[in-house]
């Protein structure tokens, strides 16, 4: 009987003590009546009153990004970019000299709903949202942040971004990619008659992509003769051997790949062991340097291909890679070249030029934010990304450049990747419509 | 509570036994929730509001669950299927046909109590380990369901979920009371506890009458309780799709609070948290049910909140950065296992039957031991 007791009591007196650590645990929270801001009317010269993220002194942005889990290879270094660039802006003194940014960061895990309960608990604390990764994020919370007049960089190339008042899309979309990676197969390497084929996620983003390729197939007369999809979370590569069994039956000699890179890896190592061997094209999330620094490093440098936008790494001739470069040498020393530092260090130059904008004009608030969004003329990433024709949503002009590269497992300074175009914008993609 | 020289706090009639508010204790601690309840969202940060949101839907759920497990002892892991056909049956009545809260949130519970109802059948025929594995399906089976009706759900996508929520001259969706703004997640917390509130005395209701004597006698021993005549058609089916009612209700509810549903979340491993909730908050009991909701929608936040401020050895994404072999998540479902083994082990009643001996200690101070 005695020992049954002490067990007990044992669960007992842990179960109190948690109860009473989580009734301690965020009580301290502000409190969520919203607050107006009250704007000076004036602009230049005046101080910003306060607003939600913004008390006077610092900036708070959120940042919602998979720190964990098969995406976290796109979300940490991402997120890293977002930081050496916000590193940079607080070491002149801040926005507009006065007013450091601080990045509050909630990991996502790439899953929808739990991005939204992030988004949810952040949204009262921040000026805007300075990154919010994944195409079906970015889906699921679109409504979120149009009722709640917010505005969020999406860490996403989805042509659907363009046309959205509260979103800051940067870069080339993934439709664009698409077009100008079948108007390099079919019109360049001159391949009209091969069997082309489509691989994907099944969500938003692989839905992107897709896009892209059937608009290329109807202006360049082509057919998609197999379409895979297959679930962000399959990251083995026995899942996918139903998926080279379709592609490898429909006798696919091109594929397009629209995924993430511990899906899309997965899909290249089964389809390197069943031996079948297409010419690969990958949008830019397929990509990671682990992927070189594999065994399945011979198979990619002879088979694999990447679409996209932004300047090579370390070609200080390009005064945004030049910027970046001494940036990362003050702040993040050790980090070593990846696409998607780059993706993010543009996106914080992005969100820097709104929040100039909105100090300049005199409001932080979530009005104030809208107002700084249709007032700026061009986006400018000093080349790093192409400019980015901006203005109200329905005025935009995104970039239609792209470029081709293939992958060299011998420069890991380049990051594995070597150009095999100039960066380029073909007819057809020229002609998309937003 | 007992005066000098009264009768000792016995239970001497049918009618007195069956209370709903059997002693001024017991009606304090009620005033004592409604206060919380009315004062919630002042009270309360937005952060624990809107957990507090989730710990209610939850709550309805984990009470319909409790109906069919704890009092009809019909084990079943296929919740997770009808909170998902509330969800959706909120899209279709509530979004795409537009009708008004007070007739979308009922139909979305009959549309489980039909579901339930369905299944029901099953339970006639297998009993135990046997239904579990059928119920199992069921979710596997809601799952390939949900990502392939994509006109409804949306596919691998999600669909945003945002029915009408005005009830007369309230608007749950955010409205101005007595001159303070509330967003959604604040009027939804009322909305959400003020179903709870109906759900939770639905089922006390249930129990305490000739329905909850039968399911219990279903319970204890089915054969016997046919022979005296109860007819096991009528609970079993019946206990199913009150359940399921109840729990496309907190699908539902849950949908709206979100705001977005996606078909990945109706998974096992909703179905487990539910089932988690029951046994740990005490399976024969209403207000068990309640425990286990709240405890195990705290439970995630928590751990969460202590990685962000504590690095803990082996896990990644914590304080500590990226370093760790296994990620809060996997601790987060790790502790559901281990909370759900331990209490079986160490206090099968769960965590109702400890605040009854509670409850029983303070009563027979100072001759407790």
């Amino acid at each position: 009987m005695q020992t049954k007791r002490w067990r007990r009591t044992l669960v007992a007196s842990m179960l109190a003590m948690a109860l009473v650590a989580s009734a301690c645990g965020d009580d301290g929270e502000t409190d969520t009546t919203t607050t107006d801001t009250t704007t000076d009317g004036t602009d230049g010269g005046s101080e910003p009153a306060t607003a939600p993220g913004f008390d006077g002194e610092t900036i708070r942005l959120g940042v919602i990004t998979p720190t964990t889990g098969p995406v976290a290879v796109i979300g940490n270094p991402l997120t890293a970019g977002n930081q050496v660039r916000v590193d940079a802006i607080n070491a002149a003194g801040g926005i507009a000299g006065k007013y450091p940014i601080e990045l509050a960061v909630e990991d996502s895990a790439y899953d929808a709903p739990t991005a939204v309960q992030k988004y949810t608990s952040l949204k009262e604390d921040v000026v805007l949202f300075a990154q919010l990764l994944g195409t079906p994020i970015v889906s699921a919370l679109l409504g979120e942040l149009e009722t709640d007049n917010i505005v969020a960089q999406p860490a996403s190339l989805d042509s659907f971004w363009v046309r959205e008042d509260n979103l800051i899309p940067v870069g080339g979309p993934y439709q664009i990619q698409a077009v100008n990676a079948m108007d390099w197969w079919v019109n360049q390497e001159g391949n009209a008659d091969s069997v082309i084929c489509f691989a994907g996620q099944d969500d938003p983003y692989g839905e992107a992509g897709f896009e892209g390729m059937e608009y290329a197939a109807e202006q360049m007369g082509f057919e998609i003769a197999a379409d895979v999809r297959f679930a962000a979370t399959d990251t083995a590569a026995e899942a996918h051997a139903p998926n080279v069994q379709r592609l490898a039956g429909a006798g696919c000699e091109f594929v397009f790949l629209t995924g993430t890179p511990s899906n899309s890896g997965a899909l290249l190592g089964a389809s390197a062991g069943g031996g079948f061997t297409p010419t690969w094209v990958g949008q830019s999330p397929t990509w990671v340097n682990a992927l070189a620094e594999s065994p399945l490093a011979p198979y990619l440098a002879a088979y694999y291909h990447v679409m996209t936008d932004g300047a090579e790494w370390g070609d200080a001739s390009i005064p945004g890679m030049a910027q970046m470069l001494d940036d990362i040498a003050a702040h993040r020393p050790d980090q070593t070249p990846d696409i998607y530092f780059v993706f993010g260090y543009a996106a914080m130059m992005a969100v820097e030029q709104v929040l100039e904008e909105a100090v300049a004009l005199g409001d932080l608030g979530r009005d104030g934010i809208a107002n700084a969004m249709s007032s700026i003329e061009t986006m400018e990433f000093g080349d790093l990304f192409s400019d980015y024709g901006w203005g109200p949503a329905a005025d935009r002009v995104p970039p239609r450049v792209s470029r081709v590269f293939g992958i060299d497992p011998e420069a890991p300074e380049a990051g594995y990747f070597t150009p095999l175009t100039e960066p380029f914008a073909s007819d057809v993609a020229t002609a998309y419509e937003f | 509570m007992r005066t000098r020289g009264a009768a000792p706090d016995l239970v001497t009639d049918y009618a007195q036994d069956l209370r709903l508010v059997p002693n001024g204790w017991t009606a304090a601690g009620l005033l004592l929730l409604a206060a919380i309840f009315v004062t919630g969202p002042n009270l309360f940060s937005g952060f624990w509001v809107v957990v507090l949101g989730y710990a209610g839907v939850a709550t309805i759920g984990a009470v319909g669950l409790n109906l069919l497990t704890g009092f009809t002892g019909q084990v079943s892991l296929g919740h997770a299927f009808f909170l998902g056909i509330g969800a959706y049956a909120a899209v279709q009545f509530g979004m795409n046909w537009g009708l008004p809260l007070f007739l979308w949130l009922p139909l979305c519970g009959v549309m489980g109590a039909i579901a339930g109802a369905v299944i029901g059948p099953f339970a006639l025929r297998l009993r135990g380990q046997y239904l579990v594995i059928v119920t199992l399906g069921l979710v596997f089976l809601g799952e390939h369901v949900f990502k392939e009706w994509r006109s409804l759900t949306g596919g691998g996508t999600g669909t945003a979920v945002r029915p009408p929520l005005t009830l007369g001259p309230l608007d749950f969706s955010g409205m101005e009371l007595f001159g303070t703004a509330y967003n959604r997640q604040q009027m939804l917390f009322w909305l959400i506890w003020a179903v709870a509130a109906i759900g939770i005395l639905g089922a006390k209701n249930i129990v305490r009458t000739r329905p909850g004597r039968a399911m219990q006698a279903v319970r204890d021993r089915d054969l016997a309780a046919e022979v005296i005549g109860i007819s096991l058609t009528r609970y079993k089916v019946g206990a199913f799709a009150i359940s399921s009612a109840y729990g496309a209700v907190a699908g539902a509810l849950y949908g709206a609070l979100q705001g977005f549903v996606s078909p990945t979340e109706w998974n096992l491993f909703l179905a487990i948290q539910y089932v988690a909730m029951i046994i740990i908050g005490g399976m024969g009991t209403v207000f068990g049910a309640v425990l286990g909701a709240l405890m195990l929608t705290a439970l995630p936040r928590l751990i969460e909140d202590v990685s962000r401020r504590v690095d803990m050895p082996f896990v990644s994404g914590d304080k500590g950065g990226p370093e760790g072999f296994v990620t809060i998540f996997s601790v987060q479902r790790a502790m559901f296992g281990a909370l759900i083994v331990g209490f079986l082990l160490f206090e099968p009643r769960g965590l109702a039957a400890i605040w009854l001996r509670f409850k029983a200690y303070l009563k027979t101070w100072p001759f407790s031991y």
